[in-house]
């Protein structure tokens, strides 16, 4: 099951697929995790694309091994294949697609053929769009299935922590598992020269004309 | 409701408040762990350091490439004063997971420069180590109001 950017570490780290219709914000969601970055621009997924995740907790550094999969039929391709050996996976619909949420059944069954008895997450992702199709007293199906469900926001960050905390205190078993501040090293004394400089302060002014994105919330949770 | 307020009330009532969604409830699935943890001994990197300042902020990280702001986090950022060598560095983690998204000295050939465009940023470079090997960036942090930029931050990097 390696591929390339699976290299082992020496921590515990499990698989986790992402499923769910095109557009719901997989992709999105995973991005946001590893660089912080909010990608407005929608390009779909082609097959899969693995990112490794880490974790600190109060048990240790752990990884997700996200597989982040292609909602869009056309661009499906092994779809069995990416959720063999899966061990937790997220269902990922869009509040503002009520689509995207009658296809959850789907997902969920296609998942659960190939992956048997693991912990999943239903994520209602976009809360923040105040024009929503499926409000939450409408998202029941995860009863049914006893799925953990959270209303989310990538946008936002709203509740974006909470599947992975949720997952990684299923795989632990330990209800009590929490984030804790990963090791902030001392970073080592650099010298930079007058050219450097010059150069360093050139690029700023070039970029401190460069508008933000997304400047307009004042709520930094 | 005031902030001070709200964090008052969050103390006493941490569990109601903020478990109290309806999405929060636990569905109860009976899943069988995977693996076994033990609780470990946690260590920031800060133990030997003063938070001389701490704030609630967003920051970008200036992508060259595409020659755009990208966020890099939302969290708090904080001057840590060494207790011993005096030196002073910035730490920024993203609030809830605590991740590290900024991590560099802050030493007196830093130049730091007004966003053009918002008066509520201000944007300079650093050799940051938030992944534990150093790397050229231009930051840019963006505050709540422009008091916050004005009255802390300004004045204790730019003296």
């Amino acid at each position: 099951m390696a591929l390339p950017n699976q290299q082992t570490v020496d921590y515990p780290s499990f698989k986790l697929v992402i499923v769910g219709d095109g557009g719901t914000g997989k992709t999105t969601f995973v991005k946001r995790h590893l660089t912080g970055e909010f990608e407005k621009k929608y390009e779909p997924t082609i097959g899969v694309e693995v990112h490794p995740l880490d974790f600190f907790t109060n048990c240790g550094k752990i990884r997700f091994y996200c597989w982040d999969t292609a909602g869009q039929e056309k661009f499906g391709g092994l779809r069995d294949g990416y959720y063999i050996h899966g061990q937790c996976a997220i269902i990922m619909f869009d509040v503002t697609a009520r689509l995207t949420y009658k296809n959850v059944p789907t997902w969920h069954r296609d998942l659960c053929r190939v992956c048997e008895n693991i912990p999943i997450v239903l994520c209602g992702n976009k809360v923040d769009v105040k024009n929503r199709q499926v409000k939450a007293k409408q998202v029941t199906f995860h009863r049914k299935k006893n799925l953990q469900y959270y209303e989310i926001s990538a946008k936002s960050n709203y509740n974006f922590e909470k599947p992975f905390l949720y997952l990684a205190r299923k795989l632990a078993g330990d209800p009590n598992l929490h984030f804790v501040e990963s090791p902030a090293l001392a970073p080592p004394e650099v010298q930079i020269d007058m050219a450097a400089q010059q150069q360093h302060e050139a690029e700023l002014a070039a970029a401190a004309s460069q508008p933000l994105p997304d400047d307009d919330d004042d709520a930094f949770e | 409701m005031s902030s001070s307020a709200e964090a008052e009330h969050r103390g006493v009532e941490e569990e109601e408040t903020t478990g109290g969604a309806v999405e929060d409830e636990d569905t109860g699935a009976q899943i069988a762990p995977i693996v076994k943890l033990e609780e470990v001994a946690v260590t920031t990197g800060e133990e030997d350091e003063d938070a001389i300042l701490d704030l609630k902020a967003k920051l970008y990280r200036f992508d060259k490439e595409g020659n755009q702001w990208k966020e890099r986090g939302a969290g708090s950022v904080r001057f840590l004063k060494h207790k011993k060598t005096e030196k002073v560095r910035l730490v920024m983690r993203q609030s809830k997971t605590l991740k590290i998204c900024a991590n560099h000295l802050v030493i007196p050939t830093m130049s730091v420069q007004e966003h053009a465009g918002n008066e509520k940023s201000c944007v300079w470079h650093a050799s940051d180590f938030s992944d534990g090997e150093l790397k050229d960036e231009l930051f840019c942090i963006r505050f709540a109001s422009i008091e916050t930029l004005g009255m802390h931050v300004a004045d204790l990097i730019m003296k």
